[in-house]
């Protein structure tokens, strides 16, 4: 089981790193974000200095190629759908949620790779941050990533259609984003925006990326992201591994 | 015998805004295939042939049927049947972005090949492909990739190999190349089932063919024998009044059909009756048109069980 786990995710990552340009504008993305929002965001920001505005947007950041970056992996599934490829691995011995699970872990790879970049010209532009609340920060990262990864390879298995895919994604993408203030910090918002965030879990992710950025570990959005991703990532990485039971018998 | 199958059936239902439909795509299907034979699964699209593949090689189950494939029972060990199987399916399954050698690799791997990098280069070269292997799948040709995928389901050295349509699509020069190869995999003791929709095909590469209709076998043997029962030869002719010239030649034939514009008058031997059947058109002042005579062909024979010829059944679905 373990064993297939891994042929699939060195398997996947070899796949990834075949023409390194993909991943490289994949990585390049969050730092200009970082370069270009956070000065943005400054003039928004009570204190005003650009290492608040990033202290601010960093954790964001993150949060957001977590979620960003890996919902569109499903898409690679779908190719294999289409090409025959996922059926032949369906008819080989292989441990079959190894097929999707190599996926994810591929992903998590990747979105590690994201993230220390990210940190590196964080805390270039000025941002510091303790070793515990470093750990946590990528671990609570990884677990976000996770959740979206299987809940890309579980649309994309379901939907099995390109077109389908990107639009049911645009038409939750907008949402998810504002709702959970990556952009502009939802105390800014209205109040039935404010109402609203709670039930959006990246929301959670964000407001605990931020108490850790801050400094401030005893935060309760910190446990509370934290137990809500774990639980969601499970949920949404069973699926995935149940969903290609349905292309396969 | 590595596959015995009994009665297998398969439905599908599909949801629409019309309504539920149950299409009964396999309607009791059983076959048998000895060891070391090429196994033909003949018929037009549609007619069941790709379902009763995917119900063999584990990837649906039946709704009922049993089967024995490479001594392991399909419904109760489907992972040991899939560790003797090879299978190929109609779209291939090779990878655009992956070199051709990383995908075989990767299917030994997966088999617990003992030297997967080992395996790979020899199945690679003997379906001549050492010299594209490291290219990516969609830099490669239609025959390239057929080749690269059949590849792929032979680097186990599994006993049992599944070709589903393995030359649709092809040029005639691949095919035939195609064909060689599949013919060499007898030699070396692989048995093949393979499903096509092509007369020459299933008469050229199988042992034994079955044909299927409408989810169900209509016939069943060797392509001789099943040839020899509809009779030797056709004697396919174009005349200005065909039901006069069908009723002329009835006591000259064994069989007569109308198919449209043309007569089909079939004979046992037909070089030594064309003579007498010209004789006999001309006393009743039948005019031809045109006349060919021909060995009787699988289509032949699939016209006989269902009907209909298999370009007509192709026609319909």
């Amino acid at each position: 089981m373990i064993r297939h786990t891994v042929l699939f995710t060195g398997y996947e990552l070899k796949k990834s790193f075949s023409n390194p340009i993909w991943p490289l504008f994949g990585m390049i993305q969050p730092v200009l974000y970082l370069l270009m929002f956070a000065p943005l965001l400054k003039t928004m920001t009570p204190g005003g200095t650009t290492t608040d505005a990033l202290r601010m947007f960093t954790p964001a950041a993150m949060m957001m190629i977590a979620v960003f970056g890996s919902l569109f992996s499903g898409f690679g599934l779908i190719a294999e759908l289409r090409n025959g490829s996922l059926e032949r691995y369906a008819v080989s011995p292989a441990w079959r949620p190894a097929i999707v699970l190599g996926r994810v872990a591929k992903d998590m790879v990747v979105l590690v790779c994201q993230a220390i970049l990210v940190l590196v010209v964080a805390m270039a532009m000025g941002v510091r941050i303790g070793a515990v609340e470093l750990v946590l920060v990528l671990l609570l990262m990884a677990a976000t990533g996770l959740f979206a990864s299987g809940l890309s390879q579980g649309l994309a298995l379901t939907v099995r259609d390109e077109n389908g895919m990107s639009q049911t994604l645009n038409l939750f993408m907008l949402p998810i984003m504002l709702l959970a203030g990556l952009f502009v910090p939802i105390s800014f918002a209205p109040d039935w925006m404010k109402t609203l965030a709670p039930v959006n879990p990246l929301y959670h992710a964000v407001e605990a990326g931020r108490a850790l950025f801050a400094g401030r570990l005893s935060d309760s959005s910190i446990p509370v992201a934290f137990g809500l991703f774990l639980v969601l990532a499970v949920l949404t990485t069973i699926w995935s591994m149940r969903s290609l039971r349905r292309i396969a018998g | 015998m590595i596959i015995q199958a009994d009665d297998l059936r398969k439905s599908f239902t599909t949801k629409s805004r019309k309504g539920t439909q149950t299409v009964e795509a396999v309607r009791g299907v059983g076959l048998e295939v000895e060891k070391g034979e090429i196994f033909g699964v003949l018929g037009p699209n549609g007619a069941g042939k790709t379902t009763t593949i995917r119900m063999l090689s584990t990837l649906i189950a039946p709704d009922a049927g049993t089967a024995v494939i490479a001594g392991h029972d399909l419904l109760k060990h489907p992972a040991a049947v899939r560790r003797n199987l090879g299978y190929v399916s109609q779209a291939g399954g090779v990878e655009d972005t992956t070199s051709a050698r990383a995908q075989v690799v990767m299917a030994a791997r997966i088999h617990d090949v003992a030297d997967p990098k080992q395996a790979a280069a020899e199945v690679l070269e003997r379906f001549d492909l050492t010299e594209m292997a490291d290219r990516p799948g969609r830099t490669l040709s239609g025959g390239q990739k057929r080749r690269v995928a059949i590849a792929i389901g032979l680097v186990h050295s599994p006993p049992l190999l599944f070709l589903d349509e393995p030359t649709t699509g092809l040029d005639p020069q691949n095919r035939a190349n195609l064909w060689e190869r599949i013919r060499q995999l007898r030699e070396a003791g692989t048995s093949v089932l393979l499903s096509t929709h092509y007369l020459d095909e299933a008469d050229a590469l199988c042992d034994r063919l079955m044909i299927v209709d409408h989810g169900e076998v209509v016939a069943e043997g060797t392509p001789g024998d099943l040839k020899r029962q509809v009779s030797g030869d056709v004697i396919t002719l174009r005349a200005d009044d065909l039901e006069k010239a069908a009723g002329t030649l009835k006591p000259l034939a064994r069989e007569i059909r109308v198919d449209e514009d043309v007569l089909r008058v079939y004979v046992d031997d037909g070089e030594h009756t064309l003579p007498a059947l010209l004789r006999a058109l001309e006393g009743q002042g039948v005019g031809l048109s045109s006349i060919a005579l021909d060995r009787s062909t699988l289509d032949d024979v699939f016209l006989a069980k269902t009907g209909r010829t298999l370009r007509d059944a192709g026609a319909e679905s």
